[in-house]
């Protein structure tokens, strides 16, 4: 193929163009819809901080051979805690800062992001998310690189570290297969005695917690969490003062992957900027090769 | 042709206005039989529009407020026990003495402290409404073991500080949790002393000027028609008691002038303090004394406006905006006025409309005739 130096300069141009075209549509990447996907609403005003959550948690997933009366102490709520590769959800208490004899109580777990940034670190796609909600954990891929735990804007994951030989990545699985499989609510909202967990899909989650707070103003402070940060997550939470002193982060609304794949997937894009790139240092590569070869020709004429 | 389509028109109009008359009728019918006299909006318990007698449309379970709360249920009325046994293979059924916290829910919002929603006449009990399981379409509802939850924890931790199940929940012998053992410090199935209502409190008070400070607790409710909630807010069982400090039966004196001041925020410290205990209230003190058609009215029929009881114009137009020359029978005030002064203007006798100065005849009349001896009619009772 002839391809003189003008025409190199134009497809060089037009591969740019494409670069920058695919940067400037920061549009994120949420594979799909997921305000039919199932979420869950935390409702903290309505907590009662019985720990009956990480019971049926324990009994169901982590399997940890507790017995069931650990779950009543309530002096864990002394110490702050994450969940870890034992717990996939833990039950913290928060002191209400405007009136500290007033405290509430909050579970934290996994959010289930609806484009969740582990999903897109993940080097060999080993956690993703499926339209039913759960950002669900295949350990059969999984290499043990832990980018996961590094991408979570909310450090949930958790590794076996003392497992030598085959380590796991441990976070909420949504119980995946008691959702989609036996039709059933997570374990949690099950057992939870005061249902400050209501299982439903995203879009009514948001509806009743927004009715929540309009007839209650005075219990609830006008904030979904969950419903922008991090790009919208699966579980959303009610608080009675703001989130900004609970253990969940201040988040900007866009999802985390959004910036990071635009960029990484516009280097890429239909292919034209490796095209440009390979065919600027072939020119580069041209040029240096015709001046070398003058030279040699030169010394040799000189010589 | 033209006049084709005019009939028919008429004949479908006609259709259609004795179809609806029908449906209107039926609905009227229904109305008078189902409801209490009252404005009930149709959509408060159908979700159709207009509800017929084959196809009711009735919501499953009402979501309006209490309306019944006004005719209050006798005590007598509700169950004494309740047992809760939805969950026996776990748990022994739990005993709930109804009728203890329906009397406690009185210095609360009565029934409706726990009945949130009822229909007009009929206090449903928790399950008529609230089922075993969770509703996809409508997760506002909590399901009955959540419905419970929250009535008992709402309060029971507020004082307990506590959410142990076996509080309330006593396990049973296969259940295989093991009990924590019988709290003694608990209030479950005490009965709480009555509450008395006082007639009178008389306050010794350290302010020099006006030590004494006499109030008619009595006359606040029965009188001036408030409810103990006005003043008594936020006082539920945990106000009282709660296990994590001693219980407290007396108010601050900061917490006394607020609940005071909610309504006498207007008034100068010796609207109570004073040297010495005060009478109760009349209302010759208000420098208007009632006569005897305004004696027999609720105090509320003119001074309908919230907590604070305003103070009104004593001019009679003030309340009886409507009363005119020709709607006003003058006779109700003792005199029934001869013909020739009852065609008159009411102002050519009470000058400026002072109608509680009786007139002055001479300002017309300068022969000395005066109301005492020559009336302006016959006076047919005298106070």
């Amino acid at each position: 193929m002839a391809i003189n130096r003008r025409d190199f300069f134009k497809l060089a141009a037009a591969g740019s163009a494409t670069l920058a075209a695919g940067q400037a549509g920061a549009s994120g990447s949420e594979p799909f819809d997921c305000s039919e996907s199932y979420g869950v609403l935390v409702d903290t005003v309505v907590c009662i901080g019985c720990r009956k959550c990480e019971l049926a948690c324990d009994q169901e997933n982590t399997k940890s051979g507790r017995a069931p009366s650990t779950f009543d102490d309530k002096s864990v709520f002394d110490k702050h805690r994450r969940p870890d590769k034992n717990a996939f959800t833990v039950v913290n208490r928060f002191d209400d800062p405007a009136d500290p004899a007033k405290s509430y109580t909050m579970k934290v777990q996994c959010m289930h992001c609806n484009d969740p940034a582990c999903a897109s670190a993940c080097i060999v796609g080993a956690l993703h998310k499926t339209p039913q909600g759960p950002v669900v954990y295949d350990a059969w891929k999984c290499i043990g690189c832990r980018y996961c735990m590094v991408a979570c804007p909310f450090q949930i994951p958790a590794y076996e570290y003392d497992n030598a030989l085959d380590p796991r990545v441990r976070k909420c699985t949504f119980c995946f297969e008691r959702i989609t499989e036996e039709n059933k609510m997570p374990a949690c909202v099950s057992i939870c005695p005061n249902e400050a967990l209501t299982f439903g899909t995203r879009q009514r989650l948001l509806e009743m917690a927004h009715y929540r707070i309009r007839t209650n103003p005075d219990l609830y402070v006008d904030h979904v969490y969950g419903e922008t940060e991090a790009g919208g997550t699966s579980w959303l939470y009610l608080a009675p003062v703001d989130f900004t002193h609970t253990e969940l982060p201040v988040l900007e609304a866009g999802a985390m992957p959004s910036l990071t794949e635009t960029i990484q997937h516009g280097i890429f894009k239909s292919f034209l900027p490796p095209i440009a790139l390979y065919g600027l240092l072939g020119l580069i590569m041209h040029a240096t090769r015709e001046k070398r070869d003058r030279v040699a020709a030169e010394e040799a004429d000189n010589e | 042709m033209k006049r084709h389509i005019l009939h028919t028109a008429a004949v479908i109009s006609f259709a259609i206005l004795v179809l609806s008359g029908f449906t209107f009728g039926q609905m009227t019918r229904n109305t008078q039989r189902a409801h209490d006299p009252g404005s009930l909006n149709c959509l408060d318990c159908h979700t159709c529009e207009v509800p017929t007698l084959r196809e009711p449309c009735l919501k499953p379970c009402p979501s309006f407020a209490m309306t019944h709360t006004t005719s209050k249920h006798a005590l007598s009325e509700a169950p004494d026990t309740i047992m809760i046994a939805e969950i026996t293979e776990q748990f022994q059924p739990v005993r709930f003495n109804h009728k203890l916290h329906a009397e406690m829910a009185e210095m609360g919002q009565d029934c409706a402290t726990c009945h949130h929603y009822s229909p007009p006449g009929h206090i449903p009990p928790c399950k008529e409404c609230h089922g075993g399981e969770a509703n996809p379409a409508n997760l506002r509802q909590p399901t009955l073991k959540g419905a419970y939850h929250r009535q008992c924890l709402s309060c029971h931790r507020e004082w307990s500080h506590d959410t142990k199940c076996v509080l309330c929940h006593t396990p049973t012998e296969a259940g295989g949790i093991a009990a924590m053992g019988y709290d003694s410090t608990d209030i479950i199935g005490i009965s709480h002393p009555v509450i008395t209502e006082p007639t009178t409190k008389v306050y010794l008070t350290p302010y020099e000027s006006g030590p004494v400070v006499t109030f008619h607790h009595s006359e606040h409710i029965h009188l001036f028609d408030l409810s103990c909630v006005d003043c008594h807010q936020q006082e539920n069982c945990s106000y009282c008691h709660d296990l994590q400090r001693p219980a407290r039966l007396a108010k601050t004196q900061e917490e006394v002038h607020a609940i005071c001041n909610d309504c006498h925020i207007d008034d100068a410290c010796i609207k109570c303090h004073d040297t010495k205990e005060r009478p109760g209230f009349t209302h010759e003190k208000t420098g208007w004394e009632l006569s005897r058609y305004h004696a027999r009215l609720d105090c509320r029929a003119c001074h309908p406006t919230g907590k604070r009881i305003s103070k009104l114009n004593s001019n009679c137009v003030g309340c009886h905006g409507g009363w005119n020359q020709d709607n006003f029978a003058h006779a109700v005030t003792g005199l029934q006025l001869d013909e020739i002064h009852g065609t008159m203007d009411c102002s050519d006798c009470h000058l400026d409309l002072k109608f509680t100065q009786t007139p002055d005849c001479t300002s017309c009349h300068d022969d000395g005739r005066t109301p005492d001896d020559i009336l302006p009619g016959e006076e047919i009772r005298t106070d």
